[in-house]
C-alpha cells in the first residue's frame, strides 16, 4: 500500500501547486503545469496506442488466426516481436481478426503523419489529415443538418390539434410557451442574419431575438458558475480524503511546507532591490 | 504541387462525397466501406494524430531545453513527465496478473497509478481553478449596464439559486417583494415621478402583504416566484429558444463549412 | 453616508484574491458542517427516472461514459446512481467510452459500486466494459453499423464472441437504451446525430453544467428523453432513486457557494453604481 501513500503525497503536491496559482505565479504552479503537459502526450500516446493501433490495425495486419512463421510477412512480425515482445507476442496478435492487408493504407498514411515531425517532409502529414477532414465533412454535413437544423424545425412546430392542451402551464407544454418558444427561436435566428440591415421591422424582431439569446447567456453563465463550483467540491473532497491518518495527514502537511515556501520566496523578494 | 496539394484536395473529396453518399446511398459496397472499414481507418489516423502531437510537443520542449531558452528548466519536468508516462505505458507494468492492452486500466498497474494520482488531480485542479476566477468575475464584470445585461443577470441569478436545494428554501413571497422593488426601479425610470413610484411601490407591497397573509404565506405559492418553478420554466422556454437558434445557426453554419471542405473550396487544411 | 458610499467603493476596488479566499471557505467549511438541505427533482431529471424506470426487465442499456478525471465530481455520481439503478431493475450494462479517461472511469465504477454493492452480477453476463475506442463520430458511427467489428476484445483483453451477454448484439439497434454521461466532444451531441436520431433507440443523457444548453434544444424536444445536469443533477437523480450518494453530500456547499457568488454579483453592482454616481459628481 506505500505506493497509494506516496502517490496521495505527490497528488496534494500537484493539486496544491496548481492551487497557488491562485496566490500569484510561481514556481511550483510551473512545475505542476509542465509535468501536467508531458504526462497528458505520454497518456494520450499510450491509451490510443493500447486501444487502437495494437488491437484493431497490428491485430489486422498479423492476426494470430493465419500465423505461418515460414512466410515473409510474419518473418517481418517476428523480427518486430524480437524487439518488442509486449506490442507483438509471439505467434501473432489475437485480438478476433482476419488478415486484412488493406490496413496498410491507413498504416502508410498514419507513418506519413509522423515523419511530418521533420521540416523538410512537413506535407507528409497532409494526406491522412486530408481523409480525416473529408470523413468528418461528410458525416458532419448529414449529421448536423439532420439533428440540429430539420429536427430543430420540427421541434418548433405548433401543436394546435391536441383539445387537452392548456393556454399556459409553467412545467409542460402549453399554447403560450409553444408560441413562445417559437418566436423566440425565429427571432433569435433572425438576428444571426446579418446579410440586411438590422432596422424597421426586421429590426425590432432582431432585438427581441437579442433578448432571448440574452436568456440562455444568462442560464449559460448560472450554469457555468454551478459546473466550476461542483468541480471545486471534487478536489476539495479529495484533499479531504488525503489528509486522513492513513495517508499521513498529507494534505496539511504540504500545505505547511508550501505556504512556509512561498511566504520565504515572498519575503526575500521584497529584501532584494527592484530591477530597474 | 501535385503531391502537396491536388492529391489531399481529391482525398477530401473523394472520402467526403462517399460518406455523405453513405448516409442516402443504399449500394452495400459504398455502405460497407464507409459504415465499417472508413470509420475503423479514420479512428487509426485519429490515433496518430494524437502521436504526432506528443512528437511536436517532446521537439518543442526538447529545443527548449537544448537551447537554453527562457523558463527551460521547467522544460526538463515536461519531458521528465512525458518519458515517465512512456515507460508506465510501454516499459513498466508493474502487475504481471494483467497482459499488456488491458494494462492502461488493469489494477496494480503503474499506468492507472500514474492515472490516478498524477493525470487526476492536475487535470481536475486546472479545471476546478476556473471556479475562483468565474467568481471573481462575477464580482468585476458583471455589470447591469442595460437592459440586455439585466436579462442576462436576472436569468443567470434565477438558475444559480433556483437549481441548488437552498432555492427550494427561499419563500416565493420574497421574491414577489422583490419583483415589486424591481419594478418601481423600472416605474420610476419610465415616468420620473416620484409620487407614482411611491404609490407603485406602497401599493404592490401592501397587496402582496394582504395576500400572503389571505393565503398564509405558502413558500411555493405563487407557483411563478417560487424559484425552483421559476427556474425550471426559464431553463425549458425561453433559454431552449435562445439555444435552438444557437443550435440552428451552428447546425447550418457546420452543414455549410463540410460542403465547401468537400467541394474544394475550403482548403485550410493545407495552409491556404 | 459619504463614509458608507466611500466604503463601498472601497470593496469595489478589493483584491481579487480575498475573494478567491472565500470561495474557498465557503465550499470548504459546508463540506465539514452538512446542513442537509432538501432536494428536489426538475422535471428533466424526472423525464430520466421515467424513462429508466420503464424499461422493459432485462433491457440492454448501453452506457457510454465520456469523460475523465476533470469532470469526474459532476458526471461521476449520476453514473453512479444510474447504475444502481440498472443493476436494481436487472438490466444488462454494455459500457463503451469515446474518451481515453472513460475507461478509467468505468474501471473504477466497477470498483466502487458493482463489484462491492452487487457482488452476485457477474461480468459478462450482467455487465460488460467494451472499453474506449479513439475516433468520435466515426465510433459512434461504427458501433450502429456493426459494434463487432469495432470491438473484438473488450478493455480485459476477452474476445467479444465469448461474452454471454454480447450474444445477438450486432449493432447499436439492438440496444434498448442509450445513456451518455458526457464531459463535451465527442459526446452526447454525436451520439444524437449519428445514433440515437438515425435508428430510433431512445436515449437519455448526463452532462457537465456547462453542456446543458448545448444539449437542451434535443431534451425539449423529444430528441433525447431528460437530462441529468451537473452535479445537481445527480443530487435529483439520487432523491428520486432514494438513494443518497456524492451528488446529495456536495449539495450543501453547491448552494451556499451559488448564494455568495450571487451576493458578489449584487455588491459588484451596487460598488458599480456608487462608483458611477461619484464620477458624475466630479
Amino acid at each position: 500500500m506505500s505506493g497509494e501513500i506516496l502517490g496521495a503525497w505527490i497528488a496534494v503536491f500537484l493539486t496544491l501547486a496548481i492551487f497557488s496559482y491562485l496566490y500569484k505565479d510561481n514556481a511550483f504552479y510551473k512545475i505542476a503545469e509542465h509535468i501536467f503537459v508531458g504526462i497528458s502526450a505520454g497518456y494520450w500516446t499510450s491509451m490510443f496506442f493500447w486501444t487502437q493501433i495494437q488491437p484493431n490495425l497490428f491485430g489486422r495486419l498479423w492476426p494470430s488466426k493465419q500465423y505461418d512463421a515460414d512466410s515473409f510477412w510474419y518473418g517481418i512480425y517476428d523480427a518486430l516481436s524480437w524487439i518488442n515482445t509486449s506490442i507483438f507476442p509471439a505467434g501473432g496478435i489475437d485480438k478476433g481478426h482476419e488478415m486484412h492487408l488493406i490496413y496498410l493504407l491507413p498504416f502508410a498514411l498514419g507513418i506519413m503523419m509522423l515523419l511530418s515531425v521533420f521540416d523538410k517532409l512537413s506535407w507528409f502529414a497532409r494526406w491522412g489529415i486530408a481523409y480525416t477532414v473529408g470523413m468528418a465533412a461528410g458525416l458532419r454535413a448529414y449529421g448536423y443538418l439532420n439533428s440540429n437544423v430539420i429536427a430543430q424545425v420540427r421541434n418548433s412546430t405548433l401543436n394546435f390539434s391536441d383539445p387537452d392542451l392548456p393556454f399556459f402551464a409553467l412545467i409542460g407544454n402549453s399554447y403560450f410557451n409553444s408560441i413562445l418558444l417559437l418566436v423566440g427561436t425565429i427571432s433569435g435566428l433572425l438576428y444571426f442574419y446579418f446579410s440586411k440591415e438590422q432596422k424597421g421591422v426586421f429590426g425590432k424582431v432582431a432585438r427581441v431575438g437579442i433578448y432571448f439569446l440574452m436568456v440562455s447567456f444568462g442560464a449559460s453563465f448560472g450554469f457555468a458558475v454551478m459546473g466550476r463550483i461542483s468541480l471545486l467540491i471534487g478536489r476539495f473532497v479529495d484533499l479531504i480524503t488525503y489528509n486522513d491518518a492513513y495517508y499521513h495527514h498529507a494534505t496539511i502537511w504540504v500545505l505547511i511546507l508550501m505556504v512556509l515556501a512561498l511566504g520565504y520566496s515572498a519575503f526575500k523578494e521584497k529584501g532584494s532591490p527592484k530591477p530597474s | 504541387m501535385f503531391w502537396k496539394r491536388t492529391i489531399p484536395i481529391a482525398i477530401v473529396a473523394t472520402v467526403g462525397f462517399l460518406t455523405l453518399f453513405g448516409w442516402f446511398v443504399d449500394e452495400p459496397h459504398i455502405k460497407n466501406f464507409v459504415e465499417d472499414d472508413a470509420t475503423q481507418w479514420y479512428d487509426i489516423l485519429a490515433s496518430f494524430a494524437i502521436f504526432l502531437g506528443a512528437l511536436n510537443l517532446l521537439k518543442m520542449q526538447s529545443q527548449k531545453i537544448l537551447k537554453k531558452q527562457t523558463g527551460w528548466q521547467y522544460s526538463i519536468f515536461a519531458v521528465g513527465g512525458f518519458i515517465f508516462a512512456i515507460i508506465a505505458g510501454f516499459v513498466i507494468k508493474g502487475n504481471d496478473a494483467i497482459q499488456w492492452g488491458a494494462h492502461v486500466t488493469g489494477k496494480g498497474t503503474l499506468f492507472k497509478w500514474m492515472f490516478e494520482f498524477m493525470f487526476t488531480p492536475l487535470s481536475a485542479t486546472m479545471f476546478a481553478l476556473l471556479a475562483f476566477f468565474v467568481a471573481s468575475a462575477s464580482y468585476r464584470a458583471f455589470r447591469i449596464r442595460n437592459f440586455e445585461a439585466t436579462l442576462l443577470l436576472i436569468s443567470g441569478i434565477i438558475i444559480m439559486l433556483g437549481r441548488v436545494p437552498i432555492g427550494i428554501k427561499i419563500s416565493a413571497w420574497f421574491v414577489l417583494y422583490l419583483t415589486i422593488l424591481g419594478i418601481g426601479v423600472v416605474v420610476n425610470n419610465a415616468f420620473k415621478n416620484k409620487q407614482i413610484t411611491l404609490g407603485f411601490v406602497v401599493g404592490g407591497l401592501l397587496l402582496t402583504t394582504i395576500a400572503g397573509f389571505w393565503m398564509g404565506w405558502p413558500v411555493d405559492q405563487p407557483a411563478l416566484f417560487y424559484l425552483p418553478i421559476l427556474q425550471d420554466w426559464i431553463y425549458n422556454i425561453p433559454n431552449v429558444a435562445g439555444a435552438r437558434a444557437i443550435m440552428m445557426g451552428i447546425g447550418l453554419g457546420i452543414f455549410a463549412t463540410s460542403m465547401r471542405y468537400i467541394l474544394g473550396i475550403e482548403k485550410s487544411y493545407i495552409g491556404e | 453616508m459619504n463614509g458608507i458610499l466611500n466604503f463601498i467603493s472601497r470593496i469595489g476596488q478589493l483584491d481579487r484574491r480575498w475573494i478567491f479566499l472565500i470561495i474557498a471557505l465557503v465550499v470548504l467549511i459546508p463540506l465539514f458542517f452538512p446542513l442537509g438541505l432538501p432536494i428536489r427533482a426538475t422535471e428533466s431529471t424526472r423525464l430520466v427516472w421515467e424513462t429508466v424506470e420503464n424499461l422493459e426487465p432485462e433491457s440492454k442499456v448501453l452506457l457510454s461514459l465520456e469523460y475523465g478525471p476533470s469532470t469526474k465530481p459532476e458526471l461521476h455520481p449520476m453514473v453512479f446512481a444510474l447504475v444502481r439503478r440498472l443493476l436494481k431493475n436487472d438490466h444488462k450494462i454494455y459500457m463503451t467510452c469515446l474518451w481515453p479517461d472513460g475507461q478509467f472511469m468505468a474501471e473504477d465504477l466497477i470498483e466502487k459500486v458493482i463489484e462491492l454493492e452487487f457482488p452476485d452480477k457477474s461480468y459478462g453476463e450482467d455487465y460488460v466494459l467494451l472499453g474506449f475506442r479513439p475516433g468520435g463520430e466515426a465510433v459512434i458511427k461504427g458501433i450502429v453499423s456493426n459494434i463487432r467489428k469495432l470491438y473484438t476484445v473488450d478493455a480485459r483483453n476477452l474476445s467479444v464472441d465469448e461474452i454471454p451477454m454480447m450474444e445477438a448484439v450486432n449493432q447499436f439497434k439492438d440496444f434498448d437504451f442509450l445513456f451518455s454521461a458526457s464531459a463535451g466532444f465527442p459526446g452526447t451531441v454525436e451520439w444524437v446525430q449519428y445514433a440515437s436520431d438515425p435508428t430510433g433507440v431512445p436515449m437519455s443523457t448526463g452532462t457537465t453544467s456547462i453542456q446543458v444548453n448545448e444539449v437542451m434544444p434535443y431534451v425539449q424536444g423529444g430528441q433525447v428523453k431528460g437530462i441529468l445536469a451537473g452535479m445537481p443533477g445527480a443530487a435529483e437523480y439520487e432523491a428520486l432513486i432514494g438513494v443518497p450518494g456524492i451528488g446529495t453530500s456536495g449539495m450543501d456547499a453547491q448552494s451556499i457557494a451559488h448564494v455568495v457568488i450571487v451576493l458578489f454579483i449584487i455588491f459588484g453592482n451596487v460598488a458599480y453604481f456608487v462608483e458611477r454616481k461619484k464620477a458624475k459628481k466630479y
